[in-house]
């Protein structure tokens, strides 16, 4: 597992889920594996308990992790629908980035989802 | 759970008056952040029992102060920024004492530290540069064994190396998760990282006290060529520069040309919340 984070790049916990799940579709995380506990995680991405926690926390309500009391966090069974996910999952983030994008520079969720529907309406190219 | 829950504590000096009521979570590190004078040092102090608490209380880990005195000092630490014995004592002389003051002293621990960070046990700790009298007095702390650990600016005044060694010891502690720190600071982007929980001060009081993620997230850092009547209902500490505005708000959307918004860090919080009213 390996993990880059920037102060730059949005919340840190979204990019340790992004980075996590991309490896766990490029099959570079395996299932059964077992991950650092959140105090490990933690100290050696030099970043505060609860945002590492916050990363686990989603990802295993994903289900691309579980949870074993006592023992520590697991990279969940591959499923059926996986590569789809994974695709789903690579689509989300441009999307996140765009929404983020969208509300630093003041466009309203409502201006978004306009701009959105004239994309897939093709209507926003001018020509 | 807390690790400290300080009650409406206050501290009067006089000239100066602490009114301080703070939960600090067991399990995680909180920030004490506040300007010069704004009392962080005098908390830490009445925390550690060395400024005297004129009325309030103070639990550690549950556990009152009277009647526990000797409990309590043992389950907590501080690393002051100035050291509390004299410096032209050497090492080996300053942790004879402390080993006779704390029975659960972690010898080898003290040892193998010492080593790792190449601290001189026969050399005047006053012959040592500030990174290592800095690092001497976190060893010191750890090897108390302590369940919390205060310290007051851990990394003013040490260069970029040995803050990011004082920074790994602090995660280090806290790979247990029955262990609590409190740390007062000025901000500095790697101490922002390592925080779960941001305490702003100013004049003695908290200001607010939020989980870093959540207190971040709650603010929006506004850069506008003008600034708006809309704009201006809620901009704290507006500041104005050859280019335009700069501010913090807590309106979901600011709209306008050439707008640019995005979420403050801890240290632009800091600039905007604690300098309003001041330019």
């Amino acid at each position: 597992m390996h993990i880059h984070l920037s102060l730059q790049s949005g919340p840190l916990y979204e990019q340790i889920e992004y980075q996590i799940r991309a490896q766990i579709f490029s099959g570079e995380l395996r299932a059964g594996e077992a991950l650092p506990s959140i105090r490990t995680l933690a100290r050696e991405l030099k970043i505060g308990v609860i945002t590492a926690k916050r990363a686990y926390d989603d990802l295993i309500a994903e289900g691309f992790l579980y949870a074993v009391q006592g023992k520590g966090v697991f990279v969940s069974e591959k499923r059926e629908d996986d590569l789809i996910n994974g695709k789903t999952e690579r689509l989300k983030e441009q999307l996140r980035a765009a929404r983020r994008f969208a509300l630093e520079n003041g466009v309203s969720s409502e201006q978004f989802v306009e701009i959105f529907k004239e994309i897939m309406e093709g209507t926003d190219e001018r020509s | 759970m807390n690790g400290l829950e300080i009650k409406d504590v206050v501290v009067d000096f006089g000239s100066f008056r602490l009114d301080a009521a703070l939960s600090v979570p067991r399990g995680c590190v909180t920030g004490l952040v506040g300007r010069n004078g704004a009392g962080k040092s005098t908390l830490i102090k009445a925390i550690m029992r060395q400024a005297e608490i004129a009325s309030g209380s103070i639990l550690y880990n549950d556990t009152p102060f009277y009647g526990n005195e000797t409990e309590v000092l043992r389950k907590i630490a501080c690393v002051f920024d100035t050291p509390h014995f004299s410096t032209a004592l050497k090492p080996k002389r300053v942790v004879k004492i402390v080993k006779g003051m704390y029975p659960a002293f972690d010898g080898e621990l003290y040892d193998g530290l010492m080593k790792k960070f190449g601290l001189p046990g026969d050399k005047p700790v006053k012959t040592f540069s500030t990174g290592m009298k800095r690092k001497f007095g976190l060893i010191l702390a750890l090897c108390q064994k302590p369940e919390i650990l205060l310290l007051d600016e851990p990394t003013a005044g040490i260069d970029p190396y040995d803050r990011g060694v004082v920074i790994d010891l602090i995660q280090q502690f806290m790979l247990d998760e029955g262990h609590t720190v409190l740390f007062s600071t000025h901000i500095t982007e790697d101490l922002d990282k390592i925080a779960d929980y941001i305490a702003f001060m100013q004049n003695g009081k908290i200001l607010l006290s939020e989980e870093k993620e959540s207190l971040c997230e709650s603010y929006r850092l506004v850069q506008a060529p003008e600034i708006s009547e809309e704009m201006k209902k809620g901009a704290i500490g507006v500041q104005k520069s050859m280019f335009g505005y700069t501010f913090l708000t807590k309106q979901k959307e600011v709209r306008g040309e050439d707008v640019l918004v995005k979420t403050p860090t801890v240290e632009e919080i800091f600039v905007h919340l604690l300098g309003e009213g001041e330019r």
